[in-house]
């Protein structure tokens, strides 16, 4: 069985390759179908794969599977080949079951669209380069899907490319994202150098043995590609804008399984890290939980329901490094998972309310839509329950993990974490009430939008409500893979745990469960103080709305200082090296203009020209070697 | 006894030897006597007399070449003449020319209505002189030579009747040649006053006896001087060149190329004879010179080529600039001069020489056409469109300029590669970079013309010209220039051994 | 070598067929193209079995073919081909049919095609002479060609372009002239004179000697690079060439500075290469970056392509002087996957050109919306010039890089640095010309025709099948670097360094 873990992304190339060739034909819906299939029939190997997998004794859970020699040259030796362990299969079923119900969800969204074929074109290829990428035996096969995802991302977020903030958005997301993929260069290059080899097995088994100064090197410059593609500062900037695309392609990719890829990658070769000094895991941790606290803030003051969610998003994430920075590795999966299922359903239930408010994205121009749309907030409200961290949602239990290996860390990581907590809460809350309580706002809206007519929000197709379900059933029950009372119910944990060690705590954890809780439900009741009761006035500061200020610095030096040095250059090329040339050229054409007066055609004037020669020359033979 | 005493013994001369001169003076002869005395002759007739003329004094030296490689090189006439491959090679060179310019000549002068026998006389006796200045083993006989083809230019160059500027050239070139002249024949002076003798072999044995005596006498040194400045001005090696623009523009085309390739060739094969077979013991002292006057020449008539825009002084540069390149050569000679191992300095001067000849004879067949009646079209605009109205003549104009630029595959790639090469093997690397970068500067002008014949579109006021015609024999001539070119471009050796043979030979 | 002479006909075929193209008469234009369609066809044909025929363990050279030319001067007329050669072979023979067939001239075809095929016998030649004077022969020879191609066929400024382009080369090469001849001559000592490579590269000179030897060759091959700052011709000649001359100039004809570098300046020099590399490196990195930014601002489209050569050529170079089995595979290698995606790129142009008589970007707007598959074609040959894994350009770049960490670490850190800006140019780029909404000059932007797609369609096959599977064009191009840089050993203390834990 394990050897057909080529058919995990052959699957979804198969479906990419028919659908590039026939896509045009089958289009609207039957392609969206062929690729909602081919992602499911991933998900359905991957099943058999991982129970394969747990048949076999623990120590004996890695198998590579090779397809070819991919870039044989001299020392370097790269094979095209695939690392089945627990960690990637852990990522394939979620990578493919989540897609494949986000795939399903699309056909519903996208029905209608011109572009409908292209879209899941686009999806499955997508989908075959995250499973590269988790099932990578080596870091260049990492890096494929890594690119292959970024490019993805690139193609949908742009995908609506008439809007210009769709295309500038999309431009934005795959130059960021390069920045980090400089340091995941630099990472192999470390790597290849001090082990002579790029294969994780290779590389982790080194780890011991290497300088630990190589060791730090490795581990920060992949964390430099973390940061890029799982938008921690101070590269975050491109996720918000990412909300550009279709709402499918945010809680495919930029909720669910593209952005985590950064987290996964520092799993991956977590002993290198933990070989490292330990200034690198601190610096992961800080930035992690800077991150977390810092996009909440934003999250708070956000009118557009994607962007809070986006916001949301790089905070959970941060989350995630800050377990990865506590030596949580297992947590930090842990939550990538919990995290891909209630975000993935809050995403798709926005998508639900954008879908059928006919594009409306301002939550200040909706309310009330529990009663339209039950399911959807239904769904919805189980994963802002979940997100909050409220027991026995999935959020719960992955976040309450992190943050126990951030208090073994530090106590101030801790509570940096804990209000990250609170606002989280807060800011779901208020989406919740913003969104599906209090009166309807989107008649009035609807007139200046001068939209057609008479319209009512109402609830979407089954085939969009089916993932939501699902998802929202995950949402609740997904804890379960990993409960912390005992060995036995830390199921995820041992199963990790050859490939990401266990992170040992003796930390009591019931208090630090409750005072979670409490934070939590604090953060609720706020909120609905706020924001339903109307008890107090909304904090929502300019400056937060803006992101502090940092984006619109950021991309006013680009345009400032940033272009005008690209000018002086260009200009530079233009005048003083190319002017060089040109000069040359004109320095001939005057010497040769001046000389011409000599020739005048008047013959006094060359008979004397003569005469300066000869004295010339009787000068050098009379004087100058006469004399000697 | 006194009767013995009177009378006069003269030189025993082996007529054979001198064959290839004498068939063309005899020629020359016979053409003025005609001339003379008889009824007008159809006007290709003369043309043809002095090819036949040319091609036999050529064929003559095939002959006499077998001598030398059997029974090596010889002095006639008492001495006054060198009998070696160097010899031969020039008089082929000049033959060759003469004959080329010969097919052009008849053409043109239908065209200009100036038909009559005196040209091509004045021609064969320019070649007759040229030789002379190129087999000379003597001064006097070397001045003689010299005059003898001076003469015949400031003649031919004044020529066209009708041309004010033909007999300005004619004019201009007669004071500033007896200028140079005189200069020359004041360093045959000074040279003779130390040497006692004029006479190449015996001057040579003088020095080899007495040098440390005279070896920084200023006597001798001052007649190296002058010399040089007489073969200078005949070879337009600036600071000397001035004539050349004005002459190459004014002379009659046809008479153009002739000077630019008899003249040339007689004027290096000179100052070859004088400086390195003469006065090899001073070449310590000449060559520095010789490098100053190549890196002026080469550099001087690129950069002025570049801002003409009349095509006969444009190419009345370039052939300054080409002087330059054969100076580089020379310059290479006189490294080695008076060594036993004579080094590839007078081989590549002789092979630049004689490919650039033909080259030169080509490019001006192809401006004497485009020039129409009075040379009167020989602005750049004359070539616009050439390539629509003429392809033909455009791609042999193209080879040609394509082989002035140097470029490979050509047989002017070959001459600048030997004279480099030849630079090289004696380590005057900055010359040879300097020739090199200077022929890129020339390259551009060789380009303009190009552009004006394929990409300059035509205007109106060229339809009112008059259309150009292609004569046969002119045809021939330029075929034959084209053809050797290229052949040379793809297959040279067979000339290089020959060239190298002036030196192997002793 | 009673065998058939492959490499010779190689030259030959083209050759003759620009001269029948050049006698045919005007009056029969389809006789003309398809002679030249037929010429060049055979020509790739016979590239290709030297491909296929070529024995990928061996180092050596191979099909050689040695013939006396001039013998006082030592000049034989000697080809053969290693596998530093052997794909620039390939891509000469492919990209010509592919211009022949591919581009149409608005007038004088029989001329224009006429030097196309002089242009590919010249590259040909170049590519696999070994003789020194051979192959200034053909690298001069070349610039006939092109200089008429650009002058005659080109744009608004083609006559500057041109002789720009023609100057500035020769130059270059007059310089190197010096410097051949030098050699030889330094090299023959007593014994007899030779310009032969292999002979040649026997020799050992005096580093002195050595040094300005090679700075007298490198000189011309910098400048056809072109490297820093000498390459101000090349957008100039890029943006004023016609379709067929750009692809051309780009695809192949600079390949024949990197190519000489390693072929003549590295292989006979060592020395002085190892003594001057930081030089170059720097230089080369200078290239990447510079080229890109300065790419980054240009406002025309083909101006914009022309420079970002000068930054992928900069990887090239880099490798060359980081010298080790990855780093000159790469660049090796490097030289090909830009020839492909340049010159792609540089078809896409002109195509856009040929229906907008435009390359200013400013006046291209939302051609995807109209011409999806013109721009998904555009978008995979500009992924491949960005450099992204699983196509062609990734895998050049990739090995460049890794390779030159070894040697020349921080060089390597900051040419990394230029993937970011390529990634910058391009997309910027492409957003302006295929995205929004077409305005209405755009409105009637046709799709792609079948033949355009008959001529993009190999070489985004190449793109592709380059980048999943690089390994049958690194097996034969490994084996010669290899044995390249163990002659720098031989001739220097150079030992290639290996990674931690690998013996070599």
């Amino acid at each position: 069985m394990l050897d057909l873990v080529w058919l995990i992304p052959a699957l979804p190339l198969a479906g990419f390759a028919l659908i590039l060739l026939f896509g045009r034909r089958l289009g609207d819906p039957k392609a969206g179908y062929l690729a909602t299939l081919m992602c499911s029939a991933a998900f359905v190997v991957t099943v058999g794969i991982y129970f394969d997998l747990l048949s076999k004794p623990s120590e004996e859970r890695q198998h590579v599977y090779r397809l070819f020699s991919w870039v044989p040259v001299g020392s370097l030796k790269v094979d095209l080949s695939f690392l089945v362990d627990p960690l990637s299969i852990t990522m394939c079923l979620f990578v493919t079951g989540v897609g494949a119900l986000i795939h399903l969800y699309a056909i519903g969204y996208m029905h209608g669209d011109p572009r409908f074929s292209k879209f899941f074109l686009y999806l499955n290829l997508f989908a075959l380069s995250m499973l590269l990428l988790v099932l990578g035996e080596n870091m260049l096969v990492t890096f494929l899907g890594w690119e292959g995802v970024g490019t993805c991302s690139y193609l949908l977020i742009s995908f609506w490319h008439e809007r210009a903030t769709a295309a500038t958005a999309g431009k934005k997301a795959f130059i960021t994202n390069r920045v980090g993929d400089w340091g995941f260069m630099l990472a192999m290059f470390f790597a290849f150098q001090a082990t002579g080899t790029l294969s994780y097995i290779g590389i982790n088994g080194a780890a011991s043995t290497m300088a630990q100064t190589t060791a730090t090197a490795i581990a920060l410059f992949a964390f430099i590609g973390a940061v890029g593609k799982s938008a921690q500062l101070p590269l975050y900037l491109w996720l918000p804008d990412a909300m550009e695309g279709p709402t499918p392609v945010s809680a495919l990719i930029h909720a669910a399984t593209m952005v985590t890829a950064g987290v996964f990658l520092m799993c991956r070769i977590s002993p290198v890290l933990n070989a490292a000094s330990s200034y690198a895991p601190n610096l992961i941790a800080i930035i992690g939980v800077v991150t977390a606290l810092f996009a909440a803030t934003i999250a708070v003051a956000q009118n557009d329901i994607k962007r809070v969610l986006a916001y949301s998003t790089v905070s959970q994430l941060g989350y995630m490094f800050l377990a990865v920075g506590s030596g949580a590795y297992t947590a930090a999966i842990f939550h990538m998972i919990t995290h891909a299922f209630f975000k993935a359903l809050l995403f798709l239930g926005s998508g639900a309310v954008i879908h059928n408010m006919h594009h409306e994205q301002d939550m200040r121009r909706m309310g009330a839509l529990r009663k339209l749309m039950p399911v959807t907030a239904a769904t919805f409200i189980v994963g802002w329950l979940a997100i909050a961290g409220v027991p026995p949602f999935a959020g719960f239990w992955s976040k309450d993990d992190i943050l126990l290996a951030a208090y073994d860390k530090s106590p101030v990581l801790w509570a940096l974490g804990l209000i990250t907590a609170l606002l989280t809460a807060y800011y779901m809350t208020r989406q919740v009430i913003m969104v599906f309580y209090g009166e309807a706002r989107w008649h009035d809206a609807h007139e200046e939008h001068g939209a057609h007519g008479d319209f009512e929000p109402h609830e979407s197709p089954t085939i969009m409500l089916i993932p939501l379900v699902v998802l929202a059933v995950l949402s609740v029950i997904g804890g379960v893979i990993n409960l912390p009372f005992n060995a036995t119910t830390e199921r995820l944990t041992s199963w990790l745990e050859p490939v990401l060690g266990v992170h040992e705590s003796d930390t009591a954890k019931l208090p630090f469960a409750l005072i979670a809780v409490a934070i939590a439900l604090l953060g609720i009741a706020a909120s609905i103080m706020i924001y339903s009761k109307h008890k107090a006035k909304p904090v929502e500061p300019e400056f937060l709305a803006e992101g502090w200020y940092y984006d619109a610095a950021v991309s006013g030096f680009m345009g400032g200082p940033g272009r005008a040095g690209f000018n002086a250059i260009a200009w530079f090329d233009a005048n003083i090296v190319d002017g060089a040339v040109n000069g040359i050229a004109h320095v001939v054409r005057g010497t040769a203009q001046r000389i011409r007066t000599v020739q005048s055609g008047n013959v006094r004037n060359y008979a004397a020209a003569i005469g300066v020669g000869v004295v010339l020359l009787l000068a050098w033979f009379v004087i100058v070697r006469g004399s000697r | 006894m006194i009767a013995a005493g009177l009378d006069f013994v003269g030189p025993s001369i082996n007529w054979f030897a001198l064959s290839p001169m004498l068939v063309l003076f005899g020629a020359a002869m016979v053409l003025l006597v005609a001339g003379g005395l008889f009824p007008r002759w159809p006007p290709h007739v003369y043309a043809l007399f002095t090819a036949a003329a040319g091609l036999a004094s050529m064929i003559l030296c095939f002959f006499l070449w077998d001598n030398i490689t059997d029974g090596g090189a010889a002095l006639l006439v008492g001495n006054a003449l060198r009998f070696d491959v160097f010899t031969m090679i020039v008089t082929i060179t000049i033959s060759g020319a003469l004959v080329l310019v010969a097919f052009v000549t008849d053409d043109y002068l239908r065209r200009e209505q100036l038909e009559g026998p005196e040209v091509y006389a004045l021609y064969m006796l320019a070649a007759v002189g040229a030789i002379v200045m190129g087999s000379a083993n003597d001064l006097i006989v070397l001045f003689l030579g010299l005059e003898i083809m001076s003469i015949a230019f400031y003649v031919m160059s004044a020529s066209h009747r009708r041309r004010i500027e033909s007999q300005e050239s004619g004019i201009k070139y007669f004071i500033l040649g007896g200028f140079s002249s005189a200069f020359f024949l004041y360093g045959i002076a000074m040279v003779y006053g130390s040497a006692g003798t004029t006479n190449f072999t015996k001057i040579v044995d003088y020095f080899n006896n007495n040098i440390p005596g005279v070896r920084h006498d200023a006597f001798v040194l001052a007649g190296v001087a002058l010399l040089l400045v007489g073969l200078g001005f005949k070879t337009a090696s600036v600071p000397f060149h001035f004539w050349t623009p004005d002459v190459y523009q004014g002379a009659p085309t046809p008479v153009t190329s002739f000077m630019a390739s008899v003249g040339k060739v007689a004027a290096f094969a000179a100052m070859l004879r004088v400086l390195i077979y003469a006065l090899p013991h001073w070449h310590e002292d000449y060559r520095p010179m010789v490098w100053a006057l190549a890196v002026l020449t080469v550099v001087v008539g690129s950069v002025m080529a570049v801002v003409q825009t009349d095509v006969k002084r444009m190419l009345a540069y370039s052939s300054v600039s080409h002087a330059g390149f054969v100076l580089v050569g020379v310059e290479a000679a006189a490294h080695t001069a008076g060594q036993p191992d004579a080094g590839d300095g007078i081989p590549s001067a002789l092979l630049y020489l004689l490919l650039y000849s033909a080259l030169v004879v080509g490019t001006f067949a192809v401006v004497t056409m485009v020039g129409r009646t009075g040379d009167a079209a020989t602005d750049l605009s004359a070539f616009r469109g050439l390539s629509k109205s003429h392809p033909g003549l455009a791609i042999a104009m193209t080879v040609l300029l394509l082989a002035q630029a140097g470029v490979p595959l050509t047989s002017g790639f070959v001459a600048k590669f030997g004279v480099i090469q030849a630079a090289v093997e004696v380590h005057s690397y900055a010359l040879a970079i300097i020739a090199m970068v200077a022929s890129v500067i020339a390259a551009f002008l060789y380009l303009r013309i190009m552009v004006s014949m394929w990409i300059t579109e035509p205007e109106s006021t060229d339809a009112a010209r008059e259309s150009i015609r292609v004569p046969a024999w002119t045809a021939v001539a330029l075929t034959l220039s084209v053809g050797f070119t290229l052949a040379i471009g793809f297959y040279p050796t067979w000339l290089i051994n020959a060239t190298k043979a002036a030196v192997a030979i002793p | 070598m009673t065998s058939f002479p492959i490499l010779t006909s190689l030259v030959l075929v083209p050759a003759v067929g620009a001269l029948l193209v050049a006698l045919f008469s005007n009056r029969r234009p389809e006789w003309v193209k398809l002679t030249a369609v037929l010429a060049s066809a055979l020509t790739a044909a016979l590239s290709i079995w030297v491909v296929v025929a070529f024995d990928k363990s061996n180092a050596d050279f191979q099909f050689v073919s040695l013939h006396t030319w001039i013998k006082p001067w030592g000049i034989s007329w000697h080809l053969g081909v290693d596998g530093i050669s052997l794909f620039l072979v390939l891509l000469t023979g492919v990209l010509s049919p592919l211009v022949i067939a591919g581009t149409d001239p608005h007038h004088d075809q029989k001329r224009y095609l006429a030097w196309l095929l002089m242009l590919e016998a010249g590259l040909m030649g170049s590519f696999i002479s070994l003789d020194l004077f051979l192959f200034f022969v053909f690298f001069e020879i070349v610039l006939v060609p092109m200089y008429f191609l650009i002058a005659g066929w080109g744009y608004e400024g083609r006559i500057y372009a041109a002789t720009k382009f023609f100057l500035f080369t020769m130059a270059g090469s007059a310089v190197m002239l010096v410097g051949i001849v030098a050699t030889a001559i330094i090299a023959k000592g007593s014994g007899p004179l030779t310009f032969d490579l292999v002979e040649l590269a026997k020799a050992d000179f005096a580093p002195s000697t050595g040094r300005w030897l090679f700075f007298a060759l490198a000189i011309a091959f910098a400048v056809k690079v072109p490297i820093f700052p000498l390459h101000t011709w090349l957008p100039d000649a890029h943006t004023q060439a016609p379709t067929g001359g750009s692809v051309i100039l780009a695809g192949v004809m600079l390949k024949l500075g990197t190519y000489g570098l390693l072929r003549f300046g590295v292989y006979l020099f060592p020395e002085a290469a190892r003594w001057s590399r930081s030089l170059w490196l720097t230089l080369a990195v200078i290239g990447i970056i510079y080229g890109a930014i300065t790419a980054t601002m240009q406002k025309d489209l083909k101006r914009l392509v022309a420079y970002s050569s000068v930054a992928h050529l900069g990887f090239i170079v880099l490798g060359i002087f980081a010298m080790t089995t990855q780093s000159l595979a790469g660049g090796v290698m490097q030289n090909i996957n830009h020839g492909v995606s340049t010159g792609a790129l540089f078809f896409l142009v002109g195509m856009i050109y040929e229906r907008r008589h435009t390359r200013q970007i400013a006046d291209l707007k939302g051609l995807q919306t109209i011409a999806p598959i013109f721009a998904a074609a555009f978008m995979v040959v500009m992924l491949s010039s960005i450099g992204v894994p699983g196509l062609n350009g990734f895998v050049g770049e990739y090995l460049v890089l890794i390779g030159s960490f070894l040697t020349a670490r921080w060089w390597a850190v900051l040419a990394a640095t230029g993937v970011i800006l390529a990634a910058l140019y391009l997309l910027w780029a492409y957003q302006r010309v295929f995205h929004g909404e077409p305005d209405d000059a755009n409105k009637g932007f046709a799709e792609l025709k079948a033949r355009e797609a008959a001529v993009l369609l190999p070489l985004i096959g190449v793109i592709v099948f380059t980048g999943v599977y690089p390994k049958p064009m690194l097996d034969r191009i490994e084996p010669s670097v290899k044995r390249l840089i163990e002659h720098v050993s031989d001739k220097t203390t150079y030992v290639e360094p290996q990674p931690v834990g690998v013996t070599p």
